[in-house]
Order: C-alpha cells, then sequence, then structure tokens
C-alpha cells in the first residue's frame, strides 16, 4: 500500500515542498530503503523511524518497505523526515487516513518523543503560502510556527499521541500563540549610566543607534570601547513585526530559536571573536548557512580588534554592506541572506595600543603603525559613517567630583529619543522600502537632505581644511540628518553639520 | 647629480672647519643658492615624536624658517621630518642630509617630502655616492655633516643615547652653540635633553632666543595680541572661554574634556568645536585639540 506525505525541505530562508512516499509491500524480503538523494542524517533516520515506533509500542511490519523523497533531484538533509516516514509507515500499515492538506515535520526520538527541529517558522510560512491548513510539529516549536496566523498547528510530543489524534481517540488541540512576557525587556550586559566620561562617544553611538549607521572606535586598551558596545542593545528599540519576522526567519533557519520561543523582536547582538572563519562570520558552506552577519540582520554586528579580522573576511563584507543582503551561489542552488546590520567596530590605535595615551607611551614605530592600519582597506573605511576616538577615562576625576557621575543618563532615558529619531525616518522612507537614514542612497539624500546655500558653504570650507573625499561628504550629510531627526527638524540646520563634522573620519 | 669636493669655492665654509673630520667629496641635489649655506641651524630629535614634540617644532621652526635661517636635519619621520616640512610650509629653506647614497630616497615613504624639498629650492646632499644602502654607522657619520654644516642645533626631544645625542656630541666637538627645547619630565623623550642641559646646553622656550644669537630678526610672524585688550570673564563668549582654556593646557584638551569644564553636552560643544577649527583658530591632533 501506498501513502504519500507532505513535507517540506529548507533551502536558505525558503521552504520547498517534498513528497514523502511510502510503500510498505507485501511481497518481497523484508527491508528498509530510503532513496531520493538522502544525506547522512536521513538515511540514519531508518533506524530512528524503526526504533521510534518500537519504544511506542507500535509494531514495524516486517515487510519491503521503500520510502522515497520527491522531487527526486535535489539533495536533501536534516532529520526533519523523520515525522513524515513514520507517519507514512503506521498509515500503511494500520490503514489511518491522514488529514487533507496537512505538512509533517520533525525529528524523532528514539523513545517515541519529537525532537525541536529548525525551520518550523519557514515551514509555516510555506503552508500558508500554498493553501496547507494543518501542520504537525515538534511541541517545543510550536510556540516559533504559531507566529504565523492562520493555520492550524497541532504540537505533538510522540507517536502515541500522534495515533490516537490519527485514529480519532483523542483529537491534539490546536496550539495558540503564546506571546513571551519578557519580550520588551531589555537585554544589554551594561547600562549607559555605568560609563563614566566618554560623553562623546555616547552621544556617537546614540547617533549611530537612531540612524543604523555604522561605527568605528579607535581607542587604547581599557579605555571602554566594548562596554560601550555591549552597552549599546540597551538603547536600541525594538524590532518592528516586519523586521522580527525577517530576523526570526534567519534563526530559525539557522536552528537558533531555542525551545519554547518565538518571535523575535529584541535588535539581535553578534559579536564573533576575529579568529572566526569567513564562512562562520559571512555565511556559505557546502549546504550555504546563514553566518554572523546575517544573524546580526536589523540588529549590531560588533566586531571588537577590527585590525586584526583576516582582511578577506573583511572585504566579503563590502557587499554586505552595501546591498543588505548576501548572495550565496553554489553549482545547485542560489541562496540569498539578508544581512541588514549596524557595524559596530572597535579598534586599537596601534599595535602596542597606547598611540596618543594620556600617560603611557607608545612602542611602535611609525612605520608598524602605519601597517597596522592599512590593515582596514579604504571601501570598508568608506562604509563607516561615525569615526570615533576615545581615550581612558581618569576615574579619579570622577571619583573626586561627584557632581560629574549625577547626571550621568540612563539606557532608558537616552532609549527614549532613539525611538522617536526612528520614528521620523520610518515615516519619512515610508514610500523608499528603507527604514533608517543609514540606508540612504543618493537619490534619497537628494530628496530628504535639503542642503541650504549657507550650509554648503560651511562643507565646502570642511572639505578643503579636512581633506574630505566626496564619499566623506556625503557620510556627513546622512549623520547631519540623524542629528536633525534628534531635533524633530525638518531641514538640516547648520549645527547639526557642526557636530556631524566631529564624528569624520580623520584618517584622511 | 653634482657633488662638489674641498676645494671648490661652494664648499660649505662651516663643514671645512670641522679638521679631519671634513668629507672630501659631498654629493648634492637641488639649486645650489650662495646663501643655502650662510644661516644654518640643524633641528633634530626623536623619531618617536610625541604631540607635545610636534607641537613646538611646528611653532618654532616656522618662526625660524621665516626669519631667514636654513633648516637642516637628517630626513628621518619624527621630529626630522617635520622641521623640513614645516620649514617648507613656513617658505623658506632647508637641507635634508641623507644616511645613504645620493640616489636613494631613505626612508622611502616619505618621497612626497623628498620632492617637495627639491621642488622648493632645498637642497638634498650626502657624503655617499649612488645607491649606497645605509648602514649602522652611516647615520652617525650623517649626523656629523648636519652638525658640521650649521652654526647651533637645536634639538626638540631626545631618549637617552638616541641619535640627537651623537648629533649634539658632534655639535660640541666642533664647537658649535646647542640649543634644547625642555619637555615633560614625565616623557621619555626628555630624559636626553634634562642629560644635556645639565651639559650646558641651553634651553630655549621661544624662537626669538635662538634668532637672537643669529642676530637675526623675527619677520613676517604675527606678533602676540596685545594685552591690553583682556576681556572679563564674564563678557567672554564660550569661544574665547574655550581659546582661554586651551591656551592654559599645553598638553590640550579633548572633546570630553571641554564639555566637563564648561558643563556643556558633548554635542553642543562639539558644534563649537568644528565651528572654531573651520575658522583656523583651534586645531585637531589626535584626540586633543590646541590652540592654533
Amino acid at each position: 500500500m501506498l501513502t504519500k506525505v507532505k513535507s517540506g525541505a529548507s533551502s536558505g530562508l525558503e521552504i520547498l515542498g517534498i513528497d514523502v512516499e511510502v510503500n510498505v509491500a507485501k511481497r518481497g524480503l523484508p527491508g528498509f530503503d530510503i532513496v531520493g538523494l538522502p544525506n547522512k542524517a536521513i538515511a540514519e533516520s531508518k533506524e530512528r523511524v524503526k526504533t521510534a515506533l518500537i519504544s511506542s509500542k507500535i509494531e514495524f511490519p516486517s515487510k519491503k518497505i521503500i520510502v522515497n523523497l520527491a522531487p527526486a533531484d535535489i539533495p536533501k538533509e536534516g532529520a526533519s523526515y523523520d515525522l513524515p516516514i513514520a507517519v507514512g509507515i503506521i498509515s500503511c500499515e494500520y490503514g489511518y487516513s491522514l488529514p487533507e492538506k496537512s505538512l509533517f515535520f520533525g525529528e524523532l526520538s528514539l523513545d517515541g518523543s519529537l525532537r525541536h527541529t529548525k525551520g518550523t517558522l519557514l515551514l509555516a510560512l510555506y503552508a500558508k503560502e500554498s493553501g496547507f491548513k494543518n501542520i504537525f510539529i515538534p511541541k517545543d516549536c510550536a510556540n516559533e510556527a504559531a507566529i504565523i496566523k492562520g493555520i492550524n498547528i497541532f504540537p505533538l510530543e510522540n507517536l502515541i499521541q500522534l495515533c490516537a489524534h490519527l485514529s480519532k481517540q483523542k483529537l491534539i488541540k490546536p496550539f495558540v500563540y503564546q506571546k513571551k512576557i519578557e519580550d520588551e525587556h531589555l537585554f544589554a550586559e551594561f547600562d549607559m549610566a555605568e560609563i563614566l566620561g566618554q560623553e562623546q562617544a555616547k552621544r556617537a553611538v546614540e547617533i549611530a543607534a537612531a540612524g543604523g549607521h555604522n561605527i568605528l572606535m579607535v581607542g587604547s586598551p581599557g579605555a571602554g570601547k566594548t562596554m560601550i558596545a555591549k552597552a549599546l542593545p540597551g538603547i536600541l528599540p525594538s524590532l518592528s513585526e516586519i523586521e522580527a519576522l525577517e530576523v526570526t526567519k534567519i534563526y530559525s533557519a539557522a536552528g537558533q530559536i531555542p525551545a519554547g520561543s518565538s518571535l523575535i523582536n529584541i535588535p539581535p547582538f553578534r559579536s564573533p571573536h576575529h579568529t572566526a572563519s569567513s564562512v562562520g562570520i559571512i555565511g556559505g558552506g557546502q549546504r550555504p548557512q546563514p553566518g554572523e552577519i546575517s544573524l546580526a540582520h536589523r540588529g549590531v554586528l560588533f566586531l571588537d580588534e577590527f585590525n586584526e579580522f583576516p582582511r578577506s573576511v573583511l572585504e566579503a563584507m563590502r557587499q554586505p554592506l552595501e546591498d543588505g543582503y548576501l548572495t550565496i551561489s553554489r553549482s545547485k542552488e542560489r541562496i540569498k541572506y539578508p544581512a541588514r546590520f549596524m557595524l559596530v567596530a572597535s579598534a586599537n590605535p596601534c599595535p602596542c595600543g597606547f598611540l596618543n595615551h594620556p600617560k603611557k607611551e607608545c612602542t611602535c614605530s611609525l612605520r608598524i603603525i602605519q601597517k597596522y592600519k592599512k590593515r582596514i582597506s579604504g571601501p570598508i573605511l568608506d562604509r563607516i559613517d561615525l569615526h570615533i576616538d576615545i581615550q581612558p577615562v581618569d576615574l579619579k576625576e570622577f571619583s573626586e567630583n561627584q557632581k560629574l557621575t549625577e547626571f550621568l543618563e540612563n539606557s532608558f532615558s537616552i532609549r527614549k529619543r532613539v525611538l522617536s529619531a526612528r520614528q521620523i525616518q520610518r515615516k519619512r522612507f515610508l514610500d523608499d522600502s528603507i527604514f533608517t537614514n543609514a540606508e540612504m542612497k543618493n537619490h534619497h539624500i537628494k530628496k530628504y537632505c535639503k542642503i541650504s546655500k549657507e550650509i554648503e558653504k560651511i562643507l565646502q570650507q570642511a572639505t578643503l581644511k579636512f581633506q574630505l573625499s566626496a564619499r566623506s561628504y556625503l557620510k556627513i550629510i546622512k549623520v547631519a540628518r540623524t542629528i536633525a531627526d534628534f531635533d524633530n527638524s525638518l531641514d538640516i540646520q547648520i549645527n547639526h553639520i557642526a557636530e556631524a563634522l566631529q564624528y569624520r573620519s580623520k584618517e584622511e | 647629480m653634482s657633488f662638489f669636493i674641498i676645494k671648490d669655492k661652494e664648499y660649505p665654509k662651516l663643514l671645512k672647519k670641522i679638521g679631519k673630520d671634513t668629507p672630501e667629496k659631498l654629493y648634492y641635489k637641488g639649486i645650489l643658492d650662495d646663501k643655502i649655506f650662510e644661516n644654518c641651524l640643524a633641528v633634530v630629535g626623536s623619531r618617536r615624536m610625541t604631540i607635545y614634540g610636534k607641537q613646538v617644532t611646528e611653532k618654532i621652526v616656522t618662526e625660524l624658517a621665516s626669519a631667514g635661517l636654513t633648516i637642516v636635519s637628517g630626513f628621518m619621520y619624527g621630529i626630522d621630518a617635520t622641521s623640513h616640512r614645516v620649514a617648507l610650509i613656513a617658505n623658506g629653506r632647508t637641507i635634508a642630509v641623507m644616511p645613504c647614497g645620493i640616489d636613494l630616497i631613505h626612508p622611502e615613504y616619505q618621497k612626497e617630502l623628498y620632492n617637495e624639498i627639491l621642488s622648493n629650492n632645498g637642497l638634498i646632499i650626502s657624503e655617499y655616492k649612488e645607491k649606497t644602502q645605509p648602514a649602522k654607522w652611516t647615520y652617525p657619520q650623517r649626523n656629523r655633516i648636519v652638525a658640521g654644516l650649521s652654526q647651533a642645533v637645536l634639538i626638540v626631544e631626545a631618549e637617552e643615547k638616541s641619535g640627537s645625542l651623537i648629533t649634539a656630541n658632534w655639535a660640541k666637538k666642533f664647537k658649535r652653540k646647542i640649543f634644547v627645547i625642555p619637555g615633560p619630565i614625565t616623557s621619555k623623550n626628555s630624559k636626553g635633553i634634562m642629560q644635556l642641559i645639565k651639559e650646558g646646553a641651553t634651553p630655549i622656550s621661544s624662537a626669538q632666543e635662538i634668532l637672537q644669537y643669529y642676530k637675526l630678526q623675527i619677520t613676517n610672524h604675527k606678533l602676540q595680541t596685545n594685552p591690553k585688550s583682556k576681556i572679563p570673564n564674564s563678557q567672554m563668549t564660550i569661544e574665547q572661554k574655550i581659546l582661554e582654556q586651551l591656551k592654559r593646557e599645553s598638553l590640550g584638551l579633548g572633546v570630553d574634556e571641554l564639555a566637563r569644564v564648561f558643563a556643556m553636552p558633548v554635542s553642543q560643544i562639539g558644534v563649537i568645536l568644528s565651528m572654531m577649527q573651520l575658522k583656523g583658530l583651534i586645531k585637531q591632533q589626535g584626540i586633543k585639540y590646541y590652540v592654533n
């Protein structure tokens, strides 16, 4: 007898419909084979399915069983075919009819229970788009899939429960989406109020957060670069619904959504170490997986010790920094992962770290310093809007002067300003399919950043004085746009441009 | 390529007076101007120039070069290269003495400065022919010529046992005047300077003192603002207050420090500082701001 069970295979952020055809033949020597380009994990599925059925007190038919994963020419991977295969065998053997327009997806444990499986959100999306009504998935991922409204999600604990449902003895109740309570909680290691001094750096980070600008902090060890970066998530506004869905899809594909969790509406904060591999950071692999830059989509990618990252990795980041997505091409497939992140980089000014330090002396020769700086190419620096020099703070000054510590603003109140600036931007870019000032292209700048004669004069002066390149000129206007948004000002004023000049790259 | 030998009329007179240390043959590049060897001052110092070193070199060498002194130095990066550069900016004359063959540029990456010296009536000098590679022993020999060409030597920053002290020793041997610029006692670059002061070098704090030695006048330089026009503190604009504050702090102030001093948000102080920079009132070096 032949049964067809519908399931899905993930390819990047897409799901391809897969028919799992199970045939339990009445004749032939007993055996169990899976065909249709299965990988190792699927080939081993035989043993898992067999043991899981036996553990669930369901007799495993001692007949010739053939499983075909169609279409046969797409390579398939992952353990999510365990459930459809098991369902197919049960249905064949016991004659249960399967509910119509249903998808089965999930990995089996040897004891017959279902394990957390990656990609269920993508599956639910696929189900909705392709007109399926029900999806049967492991219970642990139910809340992840339930983000998508309009389809019945059946959370499965084990095969026995499923059998009872199929035989209509005891029906499983469709899952209801549970909104997480801690969703609005702010996740940051430090509060901005904990950082003493560093007024300009904090202001720059605030601007960066509001406009989604990339920022580079250069300073001696112990100056507080890492601390400032780690306080950044605390001032970032939560993700909008569209953004949250984009982010959650990537995490679902990467299998990084913990059991029971759901929509990610906190901007992700990723800080890969500089020894991480190129594939780990950019994405790729034989079956292309999202890298850190995609996991940081709509959030922050913090690269500490920026100069220490291999040049090849930084160069590979150029295209995603510009376009906001990464295309991985393989002979069999082309996968597009979104990667619109805010780059926060920190670096030492020289190999010893003490160049320009107020107290310690730098021991590097000029040539070594130049070589060190050259490790980051011009095109990468060009894509960073805010450049900040950070100097260690004299803690004594703060312990002696109580006044200075009294007025430290906390992350919560900074976040309010960031939020209102973001809302202004969202309104402005409603028809442009971008969200932030940092994403503005030349035609957006022309449209939204009207420059008066007076300001143009100042910019010309600055171009001469600071030897600004054409690209830095535009970067200054973009940053000034964000500063103007803080003031809720329709036009960019002189003081906005003047402040933006503070954050220019001083290397040119 | 041109050269002169001891017997030539054009051979620098001062360099003839150093006895057996006089180089037999001297190669040069550039246009020979008979006045260039007249009032020579060697300006040398540390390769690891601090911001302070750069600041004082810029200030004092500008005045010296525009008053007509020829600035002689060793073309090394740090104080040497800065002195050459500043002399050129001030439309003054400068001579670079190379530790390598006349056809080499060392260090190579200062090629731009090299060309600028040549195109601005400066002179490149070496006692080594063609493409002789620089060696450990050619640097002190180069310093001998730097000191030998000059009536006086000005040392800006020097570590202990540094090349600048070798130049000072040559100067002492040739009975040339030694000027030094004192630095903060906490800096390594002040150690060599302290040693020289103890040995009798003349510490200076303005170009005037050197010019007096050469019997020259400060020309083409804006005099200090007249002290009469002192405005009471309360009536000063914020720009004036910042200028006053920066004048007091020789080591400069960062934007965060200024924000604390004036109890202003850093965004506002940033606006003011940008505008002051554009007006040319202050300049930024590294993290700190200085009075221009």
